[in-house]
């Protein structure tokens, strides 16, 4: 059995990391949200283009992605930054983020007069969130207690030989061990959700399987019918099909072996908080960061990431651990890349004798070992999804 | 000798494992021994190699599952791709 070293927290899983985040509740804020992250070290900034302006189900989706983003483990307390006439109330977030029972301060812009005065209230409680941050230790947790975030991207040939299978065999570990993991990107289910549904838990689990994709193909057709839109229909990029990737089936294919091979428990809706033990698929679409962010939403302490192509991407106050199976890519990349899963294909080396390596990886960074896109402060990957018509 | 991985029994595709010049040989082990191929065009690292002849239509299939059907007929040691891969699936055109 293995463990990791984590910081309790007053309910739900432990986090990875102890940060203190400051969140804007709307846009109108994220200047706000951004002078207050230069001033105080240990705080990371979670800004977003959404908040107001929204009806419906789009609006719902921004405030389940913040609501669950600023509940994550990973933050020891928020700062929520609002302006005060935005449709995303900033109490709203607040009270929902304070529900968890962890420490929370709101600044709301129009209340404290402007910017500058509302900047100087954030920066005094983010100081003190980080000073109460510092105090907490590191306690030992089963690896029952990691939720990981499983995802692709800048996919080539090896991501489905290499990269996705060393990942599924430490997706099937965790879950052995009692952990929890999800994969996502319904886009990129496509053409696969037959093999999944046959490994659903109970047939209303793959019946949800089936839908979510079906639901998903028929948004995309709805979005790509119209005769002047024919050539940005693929769902596969150029650097995919350069790469070997012919079909966004074969993508599906390759894609779902991160997800291992075990049993899968459930469907979550975006934003939704994660159950029990097991492996569970997110309805959400193939972009990186709206993907990441809603791994993130749901609770993943850590994310791990296959690209054969190679991409750079972190996201704030989660570590986004990158893997390739293109050792070309990952002696071009190593500033970006983590870890190189060729091996397989240059070396023969099997598949759980790599995975082993990667798991060890997953625990060192779980435990504080910083990801190559933490050092570089990579955080293109807060991302919220839009609802796509419905 | 160039290698090619066949991901599934089923699979009558290959993947190469290193990139190929027109006429090289590539080797594909199986469970029932190997199969020596000749690469009928050049093809790029990560690609896919026919291992079998296939009549226009035909499913494709690679992970032992279908990505795709033959957009005309192929001969062993084809590149398979855009050129001769077409797939209802995913995308309107």
């Amino acid at each position: 059995m293995h463990s990791f070293y984590g910081y309790r927290r007053p309910q739900g899983l432990p986090g990875v990391r102890n940060w203190v985040a400051v969140i804007s509740s709307v846009f109108c804020a994220n200047n706000v949200v951004r002078r207050i992250v230069q001033q105080v070290a240990g705080t990371v900034e979670l800004t977003h283009p959404v908040g107001c302006s929204q009806v419906g189900l789009d609006l719902e989706l921004t405030a389940k992605a913040l609501k669950g983003v600023g509940r994550h483990p990973n933050f020891y307390g928020v700062v929520v930054v609002g302006l005060g006439c935005e449709r995303f109330r900033a109490e709203e977030l607040a009270d929902s983020i304070a529900a968890t029972g962890k420490p929370v301060e709101m600044v709301v812009i129009q209340e404290e007069g402007d910017t500058q005065k509302a900047i100087e209230k954030g920066v005094r409680f983010a100081q003190s969130l980080v000073e109460q941050a510092a105090k907490q230790k590191q306690e030992e947790f089963p690896l029952s207690e990691l939720f990981l975030g499983l995802k692709c991207g800048g996919t080539d040939a090896t991501s489905g030989i290499a990269a996705n299978p060393v990942l599924g065999w430490v997706t099937d570990q965790v879950i052995a061990e009692g952990g929890r993991a999800m994969f996502t990107e319904v886009t990129e289910l496509i053409g696969a959700e037959h093999v999944l549904a046959r490994r659903a838990v109970t047939p209303e689990v793959g019946q949800k399987i089936l839908d979510m994709v079906r639901n998903m193909e028929n948004k995309l057709k709805l979005g790509t019918g119209h005769s002047e839109l024919q050539n940005r229909s693929a769902l596969i990029s150029p650097g995919n099909e350069d790469g070997g990737v012919t079909s966004v089936v074969e993508k599906a294919l390759g894609g779902i072996h991160k997800g291992g091979t075990g049993p899968i428990t459930g469907v979550l809706s975006y934003g939704e908080p994660v159950g029990g033990p097991g492996l569970y698929i997110l309805d959400c679409p193939g972009h990186d960061g709206e993907a990441v962010t809603g791994l993130s939403a749901s609770g993943c302490q850590v994310v791990v990431f296959t690209t054969g192509r190679g991409t750079p991407t972190g996201f704030p106050g989660v570590p986004v651990v990158k893997i390739t199976g293109n050792t070309s890519t990952y002696e071009r990349m190593k500033f970006n890349l983590d870890f190189n899963a060729g091996e397989v294909i240059d070396k023969g080396f099997t598949i759980p004798n790599v995975g082993a390596g990667l798991l060890q990886k997953v625990i060192d960074t779980a435990t504080g070992e910083p990801t190559k896109a933490e050092i570089a402060m990579g955080d293109e990957l807060f991302c919220i999804t839009r609802s796509y018509g419905g | 000798m160039h290698k090619a991985l066949r991901i599934d029994p089923r699979d009558n595709v290959a993947v190469v494992l290193t990139e190929l010049k027109k006429g090289e040989e590539v080797l594909i082990n199986t469970e029932t021994g190997s199969i020596q191929l000749t690469a009928l065009s050049d093809i790029p690292f990560g690609h896919k190699i026919a291992m079998s002849s296939l009549a226009s239509h035909d499913p494709i299939i690679k992970y032992g599952e279908e990505i795709g059907k033959a957009k005309s007929t192929v001969e062993p040691g084809e590149w398979i791709h855009l050129q001769n891969l077409y797939c209802e699936r995913g995308r309107e055109d």
